[in-house]
């Protein structure tokens, strides 16, 4: 056994260059990775929407399974969320427009997470609106959609199915044509 | 018999066996009374650290105080009252409606996997090397191998450097 | 004025370092012994910029000069009093600056240290090393993250926010981060010494014997940060833990593995002359895994509650530790060969082939601390979505990978050098596997479960066995003496660790909680404690709301846990309480994010009863004491012996 020669021989090169190749794509990874971004996409999308339920600010129950029969859409909110003031004008908007066509228009619904009642009204009061609100008393929209972050705006057509979520802020006019899109899609 | 030899039998193969018998005793004893998590607050405390907080950086439920952790400390607090889901049911059950992003463990199946499988790979090519490496030596020493002048230059010249250096 | 001196400081601090830097490794090539013993000169010149900058800060801080970004951001008039100090770093370009000065102190030390054999080319090229480092540390405090930039002009009356309020509540806040970064910096110096070996080629064991007790230090320092910072979060942050296994935490506690391996695996060299490479290895690599850390934590990249907002000075860390491997790595290939030595390890069951297992099972866990942190990060580039490890997947892995270094703790102490028999074994091992037995004993008895805890008692009674077997010899022999020295210093850390990892396990299995609701003057008993509700106190001043809910524990002492809403900030931290206790804590907080009002006729309290919380402290404490007494010099000088092992069974140790 030719020990002396067999023990010089050259392995540091080539482990350093092995090292090394996975320290650049370590490298690479680094650059190439982007900050994390909200995405819109959930399981719940063309599933079933949870039997989730809230109550007015009468104590009145709201059953999201017996609104089956039409399209209902529902907006996440907090009255101290900024985002939430900025969208409202266009939720007014988009209620008044839904309201022009009928019985074809959807059913809207604010859903509030966490706050007080009196703030909310005093909210409306303030910036308009008179649709019915619903607080999620027992974080069961919440954690039945699994919405973090307010606001968030969520589609369910008339079987029950859910058909869109839409992140942060929201327009009259994206809105109205989504849901105009998705109707004639079904 | 002398103190000393008393101590050396003591020592052998009969007090090892003695010990191994205490040992495994006491461990069937303690380890097939695992009682779980004491109470339904421990065991919501327990699942709720497999949950990271959807909106915050990094921390899971069970240290966030955050609205969305305090909502989803909820629901897996109703979920243990009710009493019938398993923890990892109400696991699957927060995963469906906040996305699987939320789970804590990565999941074992597809590219995750490679969380698992990578440490236990690191880990058989670590033990694998260090038993060819001790194979070899033994082969080596087994083959009568001496030093070779150059190795005894090298302690030598390390020797001296050392000494020199301990006066300074 | 403080802006103008601060950067007046920095920038004579970058001058210094760079100009050392060129002009030293110029005078090494050219072999200029002259210019070369003018060489630690630099050091002084750095060391005055960086203290001179350091003062400017916290001048400006003290007199909330508002002229100053960093100021406006992190100073406040009602910040109390010494948090005016820490505010320093309670941001990036303040902790920059920290550590800026820390290496600054170094590079001094060194330079003091080594002053009369600066001409000795292996010092030449450390100082080179060092200087090169405060070079890039000093331009990113001067350029990109400079703490002394000016701010937007501000109205007459202006007061800024002061720190986050959760570095404002807590004396830790003044120690933790400038004790972890004496360890962090702490390791460039033997990185200097590492990179000079590999450039001048020198082998032999002198420039390691050099640097051991430094990065000793610089571990001792890195070990108490990090617990200082566990204990930080235990008593600050109201969740009841002290490690969560963020991505800052892991950033702490790679380089700390990575040495831990390298302080082990550096007495095979010293001892046998083998494995020179591997521990060059793990210098570079601990080195490099302060930098890579920093540029994780700091850069925004992962997400992490410590994490400071980003800006440029990501780009500058990156590249830097680009530089910092990819010039090692090159050093390495180029000269690794020549400085393997010759020599073999005669049996796994010895001293050097215990070292060998440790240094793999380090390595590992460190393989599996980085993965776990960068793997969001990987997940996203190929996958394009969200995930998140964390502490359920570390505390999965790191328990068996505990277990088995502990069980190496206690069979490592007692082994030869060299080879051994299973007789010596059977006899150095047998009361301390007794002691084993009785951890084991006690804590059935005292009512423990579940089988992977028990098997670490077990394990961590049986190393304090042996741990205390080698000090009980060491006592022997020379009295109280024998506890000073590299080795029995050594137990002593040991039986620290055994400590901090039965508390660690305990804590972790045994954690018990509750939710109690009660009203005012009501006494709720738990868990064999009881709780009386006494009421709701409220005190408001300019900086802060505290809300706090007197409870009197066990009819004897009263405890106030708290919520401390922040004006300035808007932000509502909770203030736990907690009683410290022999066998477990009491530990109190206020459940829920609304802080019950000062009238409020009810209190919902989250109690938690922590096992052994008390021992992680003692355990660092004893730790500490160990790495004082295992860098002091011992009086017993042990002589290299061959490298090869011809003569087997010769020595036994």
């Amino acid at each position: 056994m030719g020990d002396t020669t067999r023990r010089r021989r050259r392995v540091a090169p080539y482990v350093s260059l092995g090292v090394g190749l996975v320290m650049v794509g370590l490298f690479a990874v680094f650059l190439l990775v982007e900050p994390s971004r909200d995405s819109a996409e959930t399981a719940l999308l063309d599933r079933a929407a949870p039997a989730v339920t809230g109550e007015y600010a009468d104590g009145t129950q709201f059953e999201l399974a017996r609104r089956r029969g039409s399209w209902v859409v529902l907006n996440f909110f907090t009255s101290t969320c900024i985002p939430c003031r900025n969208e409202h004008p266009e939720l007014v908007a988009f209620v008044e427009g839904q309201r022009a066509l009928g019985i074809d228009g959807v059913e809207f619904y604010t859903i509030v997470q966490n706050d007080d009642p009196g703030a909310v009204e005093a909210f409306f009061d303030e910036f308009g609106g008179d649709w019915p609100v619903v607080y999620d008393i027992d974080f069961s929209f919440q954690n039945g959609f699994g919405v973090a972050q307010v606001p968030e705006t969520w589609i369910i057509d008339a079987n029950g199915i859910v058909r869109g979520r839409i992140i942060s802020e929201v327009s009259a006019e994206f809105l109205a044509t989504s849901i105009q899109t998705l109707r004639e899609r079904l | 018999m002398t103190r000393a030899s008393i101590n050396t039998s003591l020592k052998g193969w009969a007090g090892w066996a003695a010990l191994l018998f205490v040992i495994v005793g006491l461990l069937a004893v303690g380890g097939t009374r695992d009682r779980g998590p004491l109470d339904p607050s421990d065991r919501v405390d327990e699942i709720s650290r497999h949950v990271a907080c959807p909106v915050c950086d990094g921390e899971s439920v069970f240290e966030s105080r955050n609205p969305a952790s305090e909502a989803i400390r909820a629901q897996i607090r109703s979920a243990v009252a009710e009493g019938a889901a398993t923890d990892d049911e109400i696991l699957a059950a927060v995963a469906d409606a906040y996305g699987a992003r939320v789970l804590l463990v990565p999941r074992s199946s597809g590219f995750d996997s490679l969380i698992w499988v990578l440490p236990a790979t690191a880990a058989v090519m670590g033990i694998a090397a260090l038993s060819v490496t001790f194979r070899r030596w033994r082969r080596e020493a087994a083959s009568g191998l001496r030093a070779t002048p150059d190795d005894y230059a090298a302690v030598d010249r390390a020797r001296r450097e050392r000494e020199a250096n301990s006066d300074g | 004025m403080s802006a103008a001196l601060g950067n007046a400081g920095l920038l004579v601090a970058l001058i210094g370092a760079s100009v050392g830097a060129l002009s030293t490794a110029m005078s090494i090539i050219g072999d200029n012994r002259r210019a070369l013993r003018q060489a630690p000169m630099y050091a002084a010149v750095i060391l005055f910029g960086a203290l001179l900058a350091v003062v400017a800060m916290e001048w400006a801080l003290f007199a909330r000069d508002y002229s100053i970004d960093f100021v406006q951001r992190v100073g406040s008039s009602s910040t109390p009093g010494l948090y005016n100090l820490a505010a320093m770093w309670s941001a990036l370009e303040g902790s920059i600056l920290l550590w800026v000065m820390v290496l600054a102190l170094f590079t001094a030390a060194v330079a003091l240290r080594f002053r009369r054999r600066s001409d000795d080319a292996l010092v030449g090229w450390a100082l080179v090393v060092m200087y090169g480092v405060m070079t890039f540390f000093a331009l990113v405090s001067f350029g990109p993250a400079s703490p002394f930039a000016p701010g937007p002009t501000v109205p007459v009356g202006f007061d800024g926010p002061g720190p986050n309020p959760l570095l404002q509540n807590h004396v830790l806040v003044l120690f933790h981060p400038p004790i972890l970064y004496l360890g962090y910096v702490g390791f460039t110096v033997p990185f200097a010494f590492a990179i000079a070996a590999l450039i001048t080629g020198r082998v032999g064991e002198g420039w390691l014997l050099e640097t051991r007790r430094w990065a000793l230090f610089a571990w001792g320092f890195l070990t108490v940060g990090i617990l200082l910072g566990g204990w930080w979060s235990y008593e600050v942050l109201g969740w009841s833990g002290v490690w969560a296994w963020d991505p800052v935490e892991n950033a702490s506690l790679l380089p700390w593995l990575t040495s831990t391996a390298y302080i082990h695996s550096v007495l095979v060299q010293q001892r046998r002359g083998m494995l020179r490479v591997w521990n060059l290895s793990l210098l570079v690599a601990t080195f490099a895994l302060t930098i890579l850390g920093t540029f994780l934590t700091r850069s925004g990249v992962v997400n992490s509650v410590h994490a400071f907002a980003a800006g440029e000075v990501d780009g500058y860390l990156l590249g830097f530790f680009a530089i910092v491997v990819l010039v090692s790595l090159g050093l390495i290939g180029w000269r690794g060969d020549m400085l393997r030595a010759p020599g073999r390890i005669d049996s796994p069951v010895s001293r050097e082939g215990a070292f060998l297992a440790n240094n793999v099972i380090f390595t590992l866990f460190a393989f599996i601390v980085l993965l776990g942190t960068v793997f969001p990060l990987l997940v996203e580039v190929f996958q394009d979505r969200q995930t998140v490890v964390g502490a359920p997947y570390f505390d999965r892995l790191s328990m068996p990978i505990g277990i088995v270094l502990l069980f190496l703790m206690a069979v490592a102490p007692v082994l030869p050098w060299r080879t051994t028999s299973t007789e010596t074994l059977r006899v150095r091992l047998f009361w301390p596997a007794w002691l084993g037995a009785a951890a084991l004993g006690i804590a059935v008895v005292a009512g423990a479960d579940g089988f992977a805890p028990l098997v670490a008692f077990t394990c961590g009674g049986f190393a304090a066995g042996s741990a205390l077997r080698q000090l009980a010899l060491a006592t022997r022999r020379q009295g109280v003496a024998g506890l000073v020295g590299r080795a029995n210093g050594g137990m002593l850390v040991h039986l620290g660790v055994i400590i901090i990892a039965v508390a660690l396990a305990s804590s972790n299995s045994y954690t018990h909680s509750a939710t109690l609701t009660a009203r005012i003057g009501e006494t709720v008993s738990w868990s064999g404690h009881t709780f009386e509700f006494v009421g709701v106190t409220s005190t408001i001043d300019a900086r802060a709301e505290v809300v706090s809910a007197e409870v009197v524990l066990d009819g004897g002492k009263s405890y106030a846990p708290a919520v401390t809403t922040y004006l300035r900030q808007g932000m509502t931290v909770p203030t736990p309480s907690v009683r410290t206790g022999v066998t477990h804590d009491v530990y109190l907080t206020i459940d829920g994010n609304d802080p019950p009002t000062k009238d409020a006729s009810e209190v919902v309290l989250r109690v938690f009863l922590k096992p052994l919380i008390l021992w992680l402290w003692i355990g660092g404490a004893v730790m500490a004491i160990g790495t004082v007494l295992s860098a002091v010099p011992s009086r017993r000088h042990r002589r290299a012996t061959a490298p090869t092992s011809e003569d087997l069974g010769v020595e036994r140790g």
